[in-house]
C-alpha cells in the first residue's frame, strides 16, 4: 500500500467515520440521559429508533406530508410514546422492588411490542429507502467524496449536540434533570418534581433517537432490524464513560471512525469487531470510561 | 398444461423410468401394512415449512405456495399411485429452533412421511442432525443449504434453487467469459454463507486464470466505505455481489457515489425485488453497467417461465393481484416439489422412506422451471447447479447469451 493510498484511506476514513459517529453519539446520548437518571440501560433505545423512523415513513410516503410537517411530526410522536411509556409502565414498576431489573425488563419487552407491531404492519419486511432531506449530490473535501447527505447528517447532529448541550447546562428543565441524575432524593428536597422530570427525561431520548433515525434512515435502509445499530451507541456510551454526555460524543465518534480505519487498514471482516475491540481496551485501561470521571464507589 | 406433464414426464424418462411413467399417475396403489407412518392406501402425508411471518417471509411464502400448487395440480391428476398428497404446513420464521421444532412436531405428531421446506440455508442446516438421525427423507424448498449438502448425508437433499457453491462459481465464470474480467473484485458475506461461495468463486477464478479481490462485510453493516474504497483501489474490471438485497444496496448505492463504472453483478441472493433495489439506490443511473444473476430458464416474464406464472395466477388470484407478485424467487418451490413426487413416483407402490432417500440419491430430471437440470449423485446433494444472467437497466431485464454451469466438484 503506497503513501498516497494511506493518506487518501485516512482522509475518506475520517470524514465517513465521523458522519456514522455522530448517529452513534447521537444514540449514546439518548441511552446515557436515560441511564443518568434511572440507573438502568434503555434496552428499547433501537427499537424507539426504528418505530420513530418507520413513522416517519408512513407520514412522508402513505400520508404524503411534506417533509417540514414530517420532521416535527416524527419528533414529537417519538418524545410523547417514550414519555408515555415512562409514566404508563415505568413509573409503576419505579413502586416495586428490584426497580433496576424490572426496569430494564420492561425497556426489553416495550422492544419487542415495537419490532412486533412494525412486523405486523407488512412494511418492515423488504428494505425500504427514506428519502434524503439533502439529496445525494456528492463533493470532494481534500480526497474524500462524501454526499450532500453526509454533510447534512454531521451539521444537524453538531447543532442538535450543542442544543442539548446548551439545554442541560443553561435551562432550569436542564438543570433539574442533571440534578436528578446526580442526586434524585436530594433534587426532590429542593423542589423538583421526580416524576415529571423523568418523563421528560424519556421524552428527550425518544426525541432524540427519533432525530438519529430521521437523519441515518436514508443512509442505512429500513428495516424492522435496523434498530441493532443501537448496539454501537451502547458503546460508545461505554467508550465515553456511561454516566458522561460528552463522553457519548466523543466515544460515537471514536467508534465511527475506527470502523472505517479498521476496514481499511486492517480488514473489512474486522469492521464489525472493532467497537468491541475498543471497549475492551477502555475497560482494561480506563474502566469509567474516557470522559467517566472517577469509579464512584455506591454505599449501601 | 401441456409443459406441466412435459416438466414431470420428461423428469421420469431421465430417472430411468419411463416404462411405467406415462400410466403412474392414476394407479391405485395396492392394499396393504406400511412400515413408515405417514402412508394410507389413499393418502401420503408431506411435511411442507417455510418462513411465513416475519422478515424473511419473501424468501418463504411464494416458493411454498408454488410448491403447494405442484402437489395439488398432482393430486388433480390422481395423486401419486393413487395416493393423494396430504400437506401438514408450517412457519419456520427462518429461524434455526422454530425450524427444527417445526420439522420434530411434523415427524413425530403429525407423523408426516417425508419434508419438503426450508428457505434459509441456516435455519435448514439446523435440522441435519435430527433428519439424519430420524432417517426421513428431507428436500428443502429453496434454502442452499450447502453446510447439510457436502458433506453429503443420506437423507438430506437441497439447492432446488441453487447451491451457494454453484452461486459463487457461476457468477465468476460469467464476469470472466462474457463481461472478459480479469481483475474480478467479491464482496460476500463474512459467514459460513459467504465462505460456501467464495469457496467455487476462487477455484472457478483460478480455473479461468482471473484473481479475485475479496471483500467479506458483515450482513448488518451500515457504512460500506471502507470494502469499497479497497475495491476501488484494485481497480477490478468486474464487481461480483453475493451478498443479500440490503448490503448489495448499500454497496450499489456507494459504488455510484464514488464514481466507479465497472459492471457490477449481483448474485440471485439480493435479487428478490429489483423494483425496490432501484427505488433504495435512489438513481437509475447506478444501474447501467448492471447484471443480475438467475436460476430459472428465462427472465421472469419470459415464454418458458410461462406456464409456472399462469398456474399461479389461476391458483392464487388473490395474491397474484398484490404489487410484485408473484415475488421472483416463487419458481424455485416448483422443482422442490417435482424432486419429492418424482421420488414418491419412482420408489413404486409401496414407498419407503429408506426406498425414496435411495431413489432421490440418484435422480436426474428437467423441471421445466429452472436454468439447469436437477440432478443429484453419490456426492452431490445440491439439485441445482446452472445460472443464467440478464442485464438490468433499472428497468428491463435483458438475457444474456449462454447457461453458465458450475464445474466445482465436491471431493470427499
Amino acid at each position: 500500500m503506497d503513501w498516497q493510498l494511506i493518506w487518501l484511506f485516512l482522509q475518506q476514513g475520517v470524514a465517513s467515520g465521523l458522519v456514522t459517529g455522530s448517529i452513534y453519539a447521537l444514540l449514546a446520548v439518548a441511552i446515557v440521559i436515560i441511564f443518568k437518571t434511572t440507573d438502568a440501560p434503555n434496552f428499547a433505545a433501537g427499537e424507539l429508533f426504528m418505530a420513530a423512523a418507520y413513522v416517519a415513513l408512513y407520514l412522508l410516503v402513505f400520508l404524503a406530508l411534506p417533509f417540514i410537517a414530517v420532521v416535527p411530526l416524527s419528533l414529537g410522536v417519538a418524545f410523547i410514546a417514550a414519555a408515555l411509556f415512562y409514566r404508563i409502565v415505568l413509573q409503576k414498576i419505579g413502586s416495586s422492588a428490584a426497580v433496576t431489573v424490572n426496569v430494564v425488563i420492561a425497556t426489553l419487552g416495550l422492544s419487542f411490542v415495537l419490532k412486533g407491531a412494525v412486523r405486523k404492519t407488512g412494511v418492515g419486511d423488504v428494505p425500504r429507502s427514506f428519502p434524503s432531506i439533502f439529496g445525494n449530490d456528492t463533493i470532494t473535501i481534500g480526497q474524500a467524496v462524501l454526499t450532500l447527505q453526509d454533510i447534512g447528517i454531521l451539521a444537524l447532529a453538531v447543532v442538535s449536540m450543542t442544543i442539548f448541550f446548551l439545554f442541560f447546562n443553561f435551562t432550569r428543565t436542564g438543570r433539574a434533570m442533571r440534578a436528578v441524575g446526580m442526586n434524585p432524593k436530594a433534587a426532590v428536597l429542593v423542589g423538583i418534581n421526580l416524576r415529571r422530570t423523568r418523563m421528560l427525561i424519556w421524552g428527550l431520548s425518544g426525541l432524540l433517537s427519533s432525530l438519529a433515525a430521521l437523519l441515518i434512515a436514508p443512509k442505512i435502509l429500513m428495516t424492522a432490524d435496523m434498530g441493532s445499530v443501537v448496539i454501537l451507541g451502547f458503546a460508545a456510551a461505554i467508550i465515553g464513560g456511561f454516566t458522561s454526555l460528552p463522553g457519548a460524543v466523543l466515544g460515537g465518534l471514536i467508534i465511527g471512525i475506527a470502523e472505517n480505519l479498521v476496514g481499511l487498514f486492517i480488514s473489512s471482516r474486522a469492521i464489525s469487531v472493532a467497537p468491541f475491540v475498543a471497549i475492551m481496551l477502555v475497560l482494561v485501561l480506563r474502566p469509567q470510561g474516557l470522559l467517566g470521571g472517577k469509579v464512584a464507589v455506591k454505599k449501601v | 398444461m401441456k409443459t406441466m406433464f412435459r416438466a414431470a414426464l420428461t423428469g421420469l424418462v431421465l430417472a430411468g423410468a419411463a416404462g411405467f411413467a406415462a400410466q403412474a399417475f392414476p394407479i391405485k396403489a395396492g392394499q396393504g401394512s406400511y412400515s413408515d407412518p405417514g402412508i394410507t392406501d389413499d393418502t401420503i402425508k408431506i411435511g411442507l415449512f417455510a418462513p411465513l411471518s416475519g422478515a424473511a417471509l419473501a424468501y418463504g411464502e411464494d416458493p411454498l405456495n408454488a410448491a403447494r400448487m405442484w402437489y395439488d395440480m398432482i393430486n388433480g391428476m390422481g395423486g401419486i399411485w393413487g395416493r393423494k398428497v396430504e400437506l401438514v404446513i408450517e412457519d419456520d420464521r427462518c429461524n434455526a429452533n422454530d425450524l427444527v421444532a417445526a420439522v420434530k412436531k411434523l415427524v413425530e405428531q403429525d407423523k408426516v412421511f417425508m419434508l419438503n421446506g426450508g428457505s434459509c440455508s441456516a435455519a435448514a442446516v439446523a435440522a441435519q442432525e435430527y433428519v439424519t438421525r430420524a432417517k426421513i427423507p428431507y428436500m428443502m424448498l429453496n434454502a442452499s443449504g450447502d453446510g447439510a449438502l457436502y458433506p453429503p448425508t443420506d437423507y438430506i437433499f437441497g439447492a432446488a434453487s441453487i447451491s451457494q457453491r454453484a452461486a459463487g462459481g457461476t457468477t465468476v465464470d460469467f464476469a470472466s467469459r462474457h463481461l472478459k474480467g480479469k481483475k474480478i473484485g467479491y464482496i460476500n458475506h463474512d459467514d459460513a454463507y459467504g465462505a460456501w461461495n467464495l469457496e467455487t468463486a476462487q477455484f472457478t477464478a483460478k480455473e479461468s486464470g482471473a484473481t479475485l479481490s475479496v471483500e467479506s462485510i458483515n450482513p448488518n453493516i451500515t457504512d460500506v466505505t471502507a470494502p469499497m474504497l479497497k475495491i476501488r483501489a484494485a481497480n477490478p474490471d468486474v464487481l461480483i455481489l453475493t451478498t443479500y438485497a440490503r448490503p448489495a444496496t448499500l454497496i450499489v448505492k456507494k459504488a455510484h457515489e464514488l464514481g466507479m463504472k465497472m459492471p457490477i453483478v449481483l448474485a440471485v441472493t439480493g435479487t428478490a425485488n429489483l423494483k425496490q433495489l432501484v427505488e433504495n439506490v435512489g438513481t437509475k443511473d447506478a444501474f447501467k453497467n448492471f447484471y443480475v444473476q438467475d436460476v430459472i430458464n428465462d427472465t421472469p416474464t419470459g415464454p418458458k417461465q410461462k406456464w409456472v406464472i399462469d398456474m399461479y395466477k389461476k391458483r392464487y388470484p388473490e395474491m397474484a393481484a398484490k404489487p410484485d407478485h408473484p415475488t421472483p424467487y416463487m419458481p424455485y418451490g416448483i422443482p422442490s416439489a417435482q424432486t419429492v413426487t418424482n421420488a414418491l413416483l419412482l420408489a413404486g407402490p409401496n414407498p419407503t422412506r429408506e426406498g425414496v432417500a435411495r431413489i432421490m440419491r440418484s435422480l436426474t430430471f428437467e423441471s421445466g422451471v429452472m436454468a439447469g437440470l436437477i440432478s443429484y449423485g453419490e456426492t452431490d446433494r445440491a439439485g441445482q447447479e446452472s445460472s443464467i444472467f440478464l442485464k438490468f437497466d433499472g428497468d428491463k431485464q435483458d438475457l444474456q447469451p449462454g447457461t453458465y454451469v458450475s464445474r466445482w466438484v465436491y471431493k470427499p
